[in-house]
Parts: structure tokens; sequence; C-alpha cells
């Protein structure tokens, strides 16, 4: 069987980070492929969110990554969409969902209002992912989950090239399953970005990626899905203690869970 | 000449517009003059700060003035030009030494903050007779304002809002989350820089008016209380500018009336208005 030629979007080589002494990611080579999920897994601790700082250019580090575009997405620097895993900003703060679309589409201050341009945007945005009745709200007074919605809407507004999704991990906010379900599928189906995830929710991977790195401050491995994701590569990443449960239909995607250490206090700098 | 002549029209023009008592001798005029140059800017630059929590920054700006005034009276320079100068040199180390440590910005922040308080009184207490000199810094001195320390508010009020006309949406953005603004593609570490070198400006021309004790409050305090009026971002902006004059005005008349000092009594009305404000939130929420 011989693979299409993809188009990669993003390649990383031999990219190490380091904080406070720690090396946090030693000689990373991955490879973002044009208009696939890719997801990011390993656990607590294992570079995850560094990673994607690295991308958009906020942690220091050393080696190469390239931004590749495919001639047919036009010319110049690919746009990057970055969706946080949580955002740690003042609730108190008087800003509403339409100023906080309008702060990045338009070039006078907010404070004397806001475009004719930017208003359209924002509700153009908001309602490709379910939320337009947000649109006039307190950004500090939404919950986790529609939060989320809004800071999705605004990654995918300008049509990235890649969106970097860092999936929060407590239950309050949308998990990666009711994205993907809700409108993250639909969307990446029609405009076909490159996606990557950090997940850390195992099935929501065998389901929805295309590609899967598994990260714990070193590449462990990486592949296609159905390859990468073995019960030898889960037990390599987080301990033989690994609970996986493989069940539904032989279809290949089985369920596979993480352990549930995996998935905490990932928030800060993991 | 020109610049005489300006602030000549301008005094004039207050003279119309508050027929009062205590708008009626030159230096009160001045005062008057200065405190609507210098409350906006404050107020102005006070928004973001509190978006960003930035505070203590804002305070260990205001005390590295002991540091500054003490150089200035060494070299034989005006004060005002080393405190500025010395302040700005403060924010720039501060920012520079965050971004390059593991510590907490509080914790970087609280030693720059102690060091500047120390080394300015090391360096008066081996002046003898400098601490005449530094009352009026400490307290502010909004009625001994000169015209060309009026003509240097002014510019600032207008380079501050020249550079949030340029800078505003994309310092909230920041302030909102770094890696997202950067996504955006704001430049995060200059706007960063910037801004703090912004607030240094203000905070130490604003020392003039209010003293070093007081200076955050004239940042932080409209900011406060317009948030308690305010939904949005334009309301809040807004808001927090008016009551900066309000209060501005207000305490310099209530000072010349019952004879407080004129930084301090600004202060209190700013904060009679944020306690107004808080309650009148209180009762519509019920």
């Amino acid at each position: 069987m011989t693979l299409p030629a993809h188009h990669h979007t993003l390649e990383i080589r031999n990219l190490s980070a380091r904080a406070g002494g720690t090396e946090i990611l030693s000689g990373i080579d991955a490879d973002i492929r044009c208009g696939e999920v890719t997801a990011l897994v390993g656990p607590n601790g294992a570079g995850k969110t560094t990673l994607l700082l690295a991308i958009l250019g906020l942690v220091p580090c050393t080696g190469e990554i390239r931004f590749c575009r495919a001639a047919e997405h036009g010319e110049g620097v690919p746009r990057i969409g970055y969706v946080p895993q949580r955002l740690d900003f003042d609730r108190n703060a008087p800003m509403t969902v339409q100023d906080f679309f309008a702060l990045s589409s338009q070039r006078y201050p907010v404070v004397f209002g806001h475009s004719a341009r930017s208003r359209r945007s924002a509700r153009e945005s908001m309602a490709r992912v379910g939320a337009g009745h947000l649109i006039s709200r307190p950004l500090g007074k939404l919950s986790g989950g529609e939060l989320q919605r809004v800071l999705l809407a605004l990654a995918l507004r300008d049509n990235p090239d890649i969106l970097l999704l860092d999936e929060p991990v407590s239950g309050v906010d949308l998990s990666g399953e009711e994205l993907f379900g809700d409108f993250l599928g639909q969307i990446h189906s029609e405009s076909r970005f490159s996606l990557l995830l950090v997940s850390h929710d195992l099935s929501v991977v065998s389901r929805h990626a295309d590609r899967v790195i598994c990260l714990n401050r070193r590449i462990v491995c990486q592949g296609a899905t159905t390859e990468t994701l073995t019960p030898e590569n889960i037990a390599a990443m987080y301990g033989s203690d690994a609970h996986l449960f493989r069940h539904g239909p032989a279809d290949g995607h089985g369920h596979v869970h993480a352990p549930p250490a995996a998935g905490r206090d990932e928030g800060k700098r993991d | 000449m020109t610049v005489e002549s300006l602030l000549g029209s301008l005094f004039s023009a207050i003279g119309v517009l508050l027929p009062f008592d205590f708008a009626e001798p030159l230096f009160m005029k001045r005062a008057i003059l200065a405190m609507l140059f210098v409350a906006p800017a404050a107020a102005a630059v006070g928004v973001p700060l509190v978006h960003f929590r930035m505070a203590f920054f804002s305070d260990a700006i205001g005390h590295s003035a002991f540091t500054g005034v003490a150089i200035g009276v060494l070299l034989g320079v005006h004060p005002l030009l080393t405190m500025v100068a010395f302040g700005l040199f403060v924010a720039w180390a501060i920012v520079l030494v965050k971004g390059r440590t593991e510590l907490s910005p509080d914790t970087v922040i609280g030693v720059f903050f102690s060091t500047v308080i120390a080394l300015g009184v090391a360096v008066i207490s081996a002046q003898k007779g400098l601490t005449r000199n530094l009352q009026a810094y400490l307290y502010g001195d909004l009625l001994a304002v000169s015209e060309a320390e009026l003509l240097w508010m002014g510019i600032l009020l207008l380079a501050v809002f020249a550079y949030l006309l340029l800078a505003f949406n994309k310092i909230m953005l920041v302030g909102v989350h770094e890696g997202f603004a950067k996504s955006m593609g704001v430049p995060v570490r200059a706007l960063e820089i910037s801004f703090a070198l912004v607030v240094a400006l203000v905070v130490t021309t604003a020392i003039r008016a209010v003293g070093i004790l007081l200076v955050t409050a004239l940042l932080v305090v409209p900011a406060a209380a317009a948030r308690n009026v305010a939904r949005g971002a334009a309301s809040a902006f807004w808001a927090a500018a008016v009551i900066a004059v309000a209060s501005g005005l207000l305490g310099i008349a209530a000072s010349y009336y019952l004879d407080t000092a004129t930084g301090a009594t600004v202060v209190l009305v700013a904060a009679a208005f944020f306690v107004v404000t808080a309650l009148g939130r209180e009762i519509i929420r019920r």
C-alpha cells in the first residue's frame, strides 16, 4: 500500500525546551500533516502545553519549527489559531464577548465602540459554534464551556491554517467528545485546517484523530492512530498501571482510557 | 511665548468654566490644569493596569521616586527629571527580570520595591537637609506646580492617549491570555515593555500631584470605581476618565475650603466615588 504524499503544515526538528534548569522537551521531531487531526497525548507534565507554546513562539527553545504552507492556501506565513486550556484572566473585567472579538478585529480602541465589520464577524463566528446568544454577555460571567466556545469561535474566525487546541481537563468545561460532536467535527470537515489537539481522553483521540504523537518529554512514538495507540505504547507512556478498556464494535475504535491521574492539574505548565 | 500664551488662555478658560472662589488664584488655576492633565492620563492607563493586575507594579515605580529624587539632588539636576528617568529604568528592569526568572511577578516586584526605597532612604539620610525636600514628593505638592511641569504634564497626556490609540486593544488582549494574544499576531513582549514604560511615565509625573504614597490610587481607584458601573470596555474606560476628572476638581475645591492636603483630598473623593458606586451596584443587584 502506498500512502499519498502528505503536505506537512508544520515540521518540528530536534526541538528542545528548558525551564528553570530542567529539560521539559528534548529532541522532538514531529510532523503535523495538512488537513489532518493530530492528537498530542502524554501524561501529566509531559510537556504538551509547552510544545504548543513553543509552536506559538512563547517559550524559548532550540531546534527548528518550520511552517509549510500548501500552495492552494496562498502565500505567506500560515495563520495559527490557538485555544488555551483555560484563561487565567480577571473575571470581573468589564468586557463583553463582543468587546473581546473587537479587540482583535478593529484598529481603533474598543472604547470608541465596535466597527460594523467586527460586529458582523463576531456574530457570524459565534453562530458557527452555536453560541450566537452569548455575544453581549460579559466574558467573565461565562461558564467554562461557554468560554471555550468563544475562544474557538475567535480562533476559527480568521480561517487558520493550523488550530492548536488545548483540551481542558475538568468536567465543567466541554469535553473533547462534546466539542467534536457539537460542531468541531463539522467545521473541520468543511475547512480542512490542520488540527493539533492536546487531549487527555484517549477515547476522543481514537475516535477523531488521524495521527497521534505520544509525548513524555521526548517523543515516545507517533504515527497513525490505530497503529500508535497500542496497549504497549500506552503502558510505555503512562506506566504499566494504565487502565485499558476495549469494548464496543470491532471497528478498531475501542475505548481506551488513560489512568485518572494523567488528567489532573495539567493547567499550570506541564 | 506661544507656550505661555497657550497656558494663559487655558487659565482664563478655567476662570470662565469654574467661576468659584477656589479657582481664582493663579496657583489654584495651575493646580486645576495640572490635575486636568494628570488625572485622565492616570485613569486611562489605570484601566488596562487593573485589567493586568499590575497595581503593585505601579506602587513599586512610585516608590522608586525616593531614589530618583535623591539622585537628582545629588547630581544637582531637577529631581523631576531623575525621578522620571529612574522610574523608567526600574520599570524596564522589572519587566526584564520577570521574563527571565521562575519567580512570581509579585516576588520580583517586591524585591525591587524594597530595594529602591532602601536605596533612596540611604542616600537621603546621608545628605542632611534633603528630608525637607522630600516632603513635597511624599505627599505631592500640586499647589507649587511650575509652568514647565504643567507643560510636561500636558505633553504626557497627549502621549498617553496617542499610545493607547495604537495599543489599547492589543494590551487588553494580552491581559486576557498571552498565548492567545500571540496567536492573534500581537507582539506580546514589545507591548509588555512599552506599557510598563508608559505606566512609569504616568506614575512618576503624577507624583507631583498626589505624592509617592498615593500615586497608585490615582491610577487604580477610578478604574476600580468604573468597574462598579460598567459592563463593557467602552463604558468602563469613559467612566474611569470622568470619575478621575471629577475627583480631581472636587478634591482641589474641597482641599481649598477645608485646608487639607490637595493630593490626599483628591484621592479621598475618588475613594468616595468607589464606595458610592459599589453600594449602588449592590442595591441594583438585589
